[in-house]
């Protein structure tokens, strides 16, 4: 069933017209009258008391119109996973850049001189920062209150220790795994911290009204999941919250979600009768006290028959999550889940820890976990490729996934599994089967990516009597393409031209519930509600029809937005013709559509369930080593994906190729380098690279469909999937031409030139 | 102490009251109202903020405002003529190479700036022209794409 | 930190001599403004907050590019990187120079840039002084007491530091013409991506006595970003003088080279980088000798 007009087609997006004119509006660009400037003083130390917060010099001040400290808000914690993150520190900081105090004023440079006159006295506390330390007996407790704070069902935090949650899968036994095995391999991988990266800083403007309603505008990426949050917090119902989206967010990549810089708006806001305040964060502030990726210490044992096939897997991954625990929890989770691998492996033990230190926190980032489990067993399983003499293709077809399959953990069949084609296309592609030539080498790297689960979307479809279209969600477009691809659905569900939808931003007072923009869940969640509204929408409007052609509903069509009978094909009205015939004076037709998993058991809630899809996906790279420099060069890289169904196939590739760059700077250019006091050392773009198109090489994105039979047309998912493969696969094609065989992320020259000379 | 200056943006002359620490970047966003130039960094390095000032591409949040005075400068406003969008703007739509937008309007500028000069770029000097404009969402192949469509559409057009 | 950059007098003096008269009133309250590349981010940064702003971008009389077979070359304050990539007479004569001005950042920088700017700022990771060094250049430094000329080398003292005065003005580069058989290259080793600081800058400019022998006559090597200044890898130099320039020669060059670099971080990876890029600018150098 493929004879689609609009899914699967290369449709130009409908936002790149105001995008490349420059009329796209991003959350700095919205204006406000009567609008108070804030700016916040951040903590100079990693851990310590807060002894005293001395305001007056501040106050007087012409132009300060608020100022709020932490102590103000005590009552006020925050928190998808565990509630811990207070507004503004409250007795103590946990890191360098936490917020302690802010001022609003009528401007930002009398913002900034208050924050010169504001005295704080700090008493300094012993700080960690190194995570296996942290979880250490007797360690300083980072968070006192960790016994007591509110979290889901799913996260499980140690009592008195800086483990904030922890997560064990048991499948089969593995000590008797590896009593069977031939060979045993113990090796242990570190990844780095590294930044979202998203060209648009982080911004909000809070506002409240004489009724006590707080609204927000805000380039968040998950409008009724920070609804939600912000409502729990405060202890106020969730009417009394409105989160506006600016139409577009120049990128997230997950560092845009939760709570932000808004919880310190809002503060503000409290104060300033009625008028509104806004924190543009500066480049500076995002790198330290925003988000950043976890770092993370994998230990992975695997034992193996001599043949190749993998009998058992034990995992132990420790995720170093900064100061709060954010989404450190449910990263945890995620990653833990799929840490074994896409493969056949009987027995299987997972052990996932999230470790407080006092770092900036660690949240939410393109593959939530995954990346950095994948480097993991993906090196290794070159490791043990190399070490029995195997191809590393081979070795991955005769252990990857195949339908039918039970996952890894235990928990779960699994279906729709496009892995082998995606292998083979890089096995398929010229450079694999070439001759090596001196320094030059290849390798490969498979994975596979969940999405949270259970999570809800709803959509409502209106047509206005002139026949045009509204999607009204709460999908964020965050140039992830969530607009034209659910234009697309409704395009082809209803058969309508693309230039009569439009499609909403969110405002959670008006759109409908979403979970949120992120877990690659837009496309499968939200396509599904919408074309569920689609389906009621087309329904009413065909009643009405059927009065006006004298036809049973199931003789008619609706083609390109015109509804005919089928036995008189020459006579055609447009929809709003047929709305008008019956709502001369006018009227809409609205349909409601929803889409929330079938979930076996609703025994823990948020997070807790299986997958309702997983991605796939496979990175074949070819790299030359220059070895005087120790520098890599990326000569290739065909990236295939399963998707299920590209609905955007141009938007696919796009997701694809921005996927494999990002993979390539997280791998090779890019740390965060934290000092001696736990400060990042390197807090902007001068010294945090980030790939430039001086930086990129030869990219071939492949789309391979494995459709699944509850995703939209078959569709999944792809977004985070994007840079999973592509560390392991560089570590693995730096091995195939060198010889070098690197552990720890970033791959710097020098740890190759140090590497070579060992050799 | 506030000073007079003249400039002209998108073929439009301004006279504005300025004060020398005001960075154009900020003139243009805030006093003359033109948001598609968007602030990304504050230290040149990203590029999101490219304006063209007598045709050459600068980062606009390392200028002061006081400088203009007198030059012709062009934003990504001014790109479009009586409703008909630049060959670079068409290139960008049809190729895919927008994403969350934001790096857009600079790119766009950099990549008129080179076209301007050179009608016939090869891959790699177009690289170089783009290179001081980051971007995270497309990893830049389809950008490359799009000024390559734009320079042939340029040629053809004449 | 970045802020609102702090408030301050602007002047945009038309004249050298109205300049020279400003500096001289202000003092050390007052920073010469020419492409700002530097400038501003310090300003934004509060490391630098002059009272002070004398924007020399309307001195007609300091923009220029000129040449002779006698004087050699002349290069003044407002001449932009990118200006000096694409001038013809730099391309064909004096590469090396358009090699280092292209490694200085993006186009956008370029076009702001100014090559007196960069070796003002004394960033010891500036990729201009290194050629500059290996072209033997002079600058011109004015002040209302009068001009001096220095060695390019003299100029730079410790890290962002040199000997211009408060009240002085670098007005002017000079370029001594090549001898024939002359050929330069600056090579360079980016910290991290294609745009970025210099980890090691190379320039060489090597004279052979004629094409077929490859005696080196006369070698200037300049090294970048492994000193707190820029420097001259003199003993590298002396030991290339009269030998056949062949790889084993630039190999030992780049090592007699590596032991005069004197890295602060990343110092023995620096060390190594510089050996293999002393080897390969002696290389592309040669190379250049048409």
């Amino acid at each position: 069933m493929s004879n689609y007009f609009a899914i699967g087609k290369p449709i130009p997006r409908i936002d790149a017209i105001e995008k490349v004119t420059g009329r796209a509006i991003y959350g700095d660009d919205l204006r406000f009258p009567n609008l108070l400037y804030g700016k916040v003083l951040r903590s100079k130390y990693a851990h310590a008391k807060i002894l005293d917060i001395n305001i007056d010099k501040a106050k007087k001040l012409l132009g300060v119109r608020a100022i709020v400290v932490g102590k103000e808000m005590s009552s006020v914690l925050g928190g998808e996973a565990i509630m811990d993150y207070p507004f503004l520190a409250i007795d103590k900081v946990r890191y360098v850049g936490e917020a302690v105090a802010a001022v609003a004023a009528i401007n930002e440079e009398i913002a900034e001189e208050a924050l010169d006159l504001i005295e704080v006295t700090y008493e300094e506390l012993p700080a960690i920062f190194d995570p296996l330390k942290a979880m250490e007996e007797g360690a300083p407790l980072i968070h006192e209150g960790i016994n007591s704070y509110r979290h889901i069902p799913v996260i499980k935090p140690i009592e008195h220790s800086n483990i904030c949650h922890h997560v064990q899968f048991v499948n089969g036994d593995v000590g008797k795994g590896f009593n069977e095995s031939d060979y045993v391999f113990d090796d242990t991988f570190t990844t780095q911290v590294v930044q979202h990266g998203a060209i648009e800083p982080h911004v909000a403007i809070a506002q409240y009204d004489p009724t006590d309603k707080i609204t927000v505008w805000v380039n968040n990426d998950g409008p009724h999941r920070l609804r939600n949050d912000l409502s729990k917090a405060l202890g106020i119902p969730s009417t009394k919250v409105r989160i506006i989206n600016p139409p577009y967010i120049g990128g997230g990549f997950g560092g845009k979600g939760g709570l932000k810089e808004e919880t310190i708006c809002i503060a503000l806001a409290q104060k300033t009768n009625c008028r509104p305040v806004k924190i543009l964060l500066n480049r500076e502030e995002v790198f330290t006290s925003t988000i950043t990726r976890h770092s993370s210490v994998v230990r992975m044992k695997t034992g193996v028959k001599k043949d190749g096939t993998i009998v058992a897997r034990e995992v132990k991954v420790i995720y170093d999550t900064g100061a709060y625990a954010e989404k450190g929890p449910t990263v945890t989770n995620q990653a833990s889940v799929a840490a074994a691998g896409p493969y056949k492996i009987p027995n299987v033990k997972v052990d996932g820890y999230c470790v407080y230190t006092n770092k900036t926190i660690a949240g939410a980032y393109r593959g939530y976990g995954i990346p950095q489990v994948a480097w993991a067993h993906e090196s290794q399983m070159d490791i043990i490729a190399d070490k029995l003499g195997m191809d590393p293709i081979e070795i991955r077809l005769k252990n990857v996934l195949d339908e039918g399959d039970i996952c890894p953990t235990g928990r779960q069949i699994m279906t729709s599994i496009g892995l082998k084609e995606c292998i083979r296309k890089i096995q398929n592609d010229s450079n694999w089967k070439k001759v090596h030539k001196k320094a030059i080498g290849r390798g490969i790297a498979c994975a596979f990516k969940n999405t949270k689960t259970p999570s809800g979307s709803s959509a409502v479809v209106k047509i206005n009597s002139d026949g045009s279209i509204e999607i009204l969600t709460s999908s964020v477009e965050e140039g992830q393409g969530s607009k034209i691809v659910l234009a697309q659905i409704l395009s082809e569900e209803l058969n309508v031209p693309l230039c009569s939808i439009t499609v909403s931003s969110p405002d959670t007072d008006v759109t409908p519930y979403d979970a949120s923009s992120t877990s690659s869940r837009t496309t499968f969640h939200m396509g599904n509600a919408v074309k569920n509204a689609a389906k009621d929408v087309k329904k009413q409007v065909l009643e009405i029809a059927s009065n006006l052609f004298k036809a049973r509903i199931g003789d008619l069509r609706i083609e390109n937005g015109k509804i005919y009978k089928i036995q008189d094909p020459g006579r055609k009205l447009s929809i709003s013709e047929v709305i008008q015939s019956k709502y001369r004076s006018g009227l809409d037709i609205i349909g409601r559509g929803s889409y929330y998993p079938e979930v076996p058991s609703e025994k823990g809630g948020m997070w807790a369930s299986p997958s309702v899809f997983w991605m796939y996906g496979a990175h074949g790279v070819e790299v030359e080593v220059d070895t005087e420099t120790g520098r890599v060069k990326i000569l290739k890289v065909v990236a295939a994906h399963d998707v299920g169904k590209t609905i955007n196939p141009v938007t696919c590739e796009g997701q694809i190729e921005g996927g494999v760059v990002h993979g390539i700077g997280t791998t090779l250019f890019e740390e965060m380098i934290i000092g001696e006091k736990g400060e990042i050392v390197n807090t902007s773009f001068l010294d945090y690279k980030m790939p430039t198109a001086l930086d990129i090489s030869e990219i071939i994105p492949i789309i391979i469909e494995v459709t699944h039979k509850d995703g939209p047309y078959g569709a999944k998912g792809i977004g985070e999937m994007t840079l999973v493969p592509t560390a392991p696969a560089i570590a693995n094609a730096i091995y195939d031409a060198i010889g070098v065989r690197i552990k720890d992320l970033p791959i710097t020259p020098e740890k190759i030139l140090n590497n070579l000379k060992k050799t | 102490m506030d000073r007079l200056i003249n400039l002209k943006i998108n073929g439009e002359t301004y006279e504005l009251n300025v004060k020398p620490n005001t960075l154009l970047l900020d003139l243009i966003r805030d006093e003359i109202g033109l948001t598609g130039t968007k602030r990304g960094c504050d230290t040149g390095e990203c590029g999101a903020c490219t304006v063209l000032i007598e045709g050459k591409a600068v980062n606009s949040c390392l200028v002061l405002a006081i400088e203009a005075d007198g030059k012709n400068i062009l934003t990504i406003e001014g790109l479009a003529k009586n409703g008909k969008v630049h060959p670079i703007q068409e290139g960008f739509i049809e190729e895919g190479a927008v994403q969350c937008g934001f790096c857009t309007p600079g790119m766009i500028l950099s990549a008129k700036a080179l076209l301007d000069e050179n009608p016939n770029p090869t891959e790699e000097e177009i690289k170089k022209a783009i290179a001081g404009n980051l971007c995270r969402c497309t990893g830049y192949k389809k950008i490359i794409k799009a000024i390559i469509s734009a320079a042939e559409k340029m040629r053809r057009r004449g | 930190m970045l802020r609102k950059i702090k408030e301050f007098e602007y002047f945009a003096p038309s004249t050298l001599s109205e300049t020279i008269s400003l500096l001289a009133k202000y003092k050390g309250n007052a920073k010469i403004f020419a492409g700002g590349t530097d400038l501003l981010i310090q300003m934004k940064q509060r490391k630098l907050t002059p009272e002070y702003l004398i924007d020399i971008k309307n001195i007609s009389e300091l923009n220029y590019i000129k040449y002779n077979e006698d004087e050699g070359l002349k290069i003044g304050a407002l001449v932009t990187h990118s200006s000096l990539a694409n001038s013809e007479i730099i391309q064909e004569k004096f590469n090396i120079l358009a090699e280092a001005s292209l490694a200085v950042g993006s186009v956008q920088t370029r076009n702001r840039g100014t090559i007196v700017g960069n070796i003002c700022t004394s960033s010891p990771s500036a990729d201009t002084p290194p050629a500059l060094i290996a072209l033997d250049a002079r600058l011109k430094l004015i002040s209302a007491k009068g001009e001096r000329i220095v060695k390019i080398k003299d100029f730079f003292t410790d890290p962002f530091k040199n000997i211009l005065k408060e009240t002085e003005l670098l007005t002017e580069i000079q370029v001594p013409n090549l001898p024939p058989n002359s050929g330069g290259a600056y090579l360079w080793l980016p910290k991290i991506t294609a745009v970025d600081e210099t980890l090691v800058g190379v320039g060489v400019v090597i004279t052979v006595e004629d094409l077929t022998n490859k005696i080196c006559a006369n070698a200037r090597i300049g090294l970048g970003s492994v000193a707190p200044t820029p420097i001259r890898a003199k003993m590298a130099e002396k030991f290339l003088k009269g030998k056949r320039i062949e790889d084993i020669i630039c190999k030992q060059a780049g090592e007699i080279a590596a032991n005069e670099a004197s890295p602060r971080s990343r110092a023995e990876y620096r060390r190594e980088m510089v050996k293999v890029f002393v080897k390969r600018a002696l290389g592309k150098a040669l190379e250049k000798i048409n």
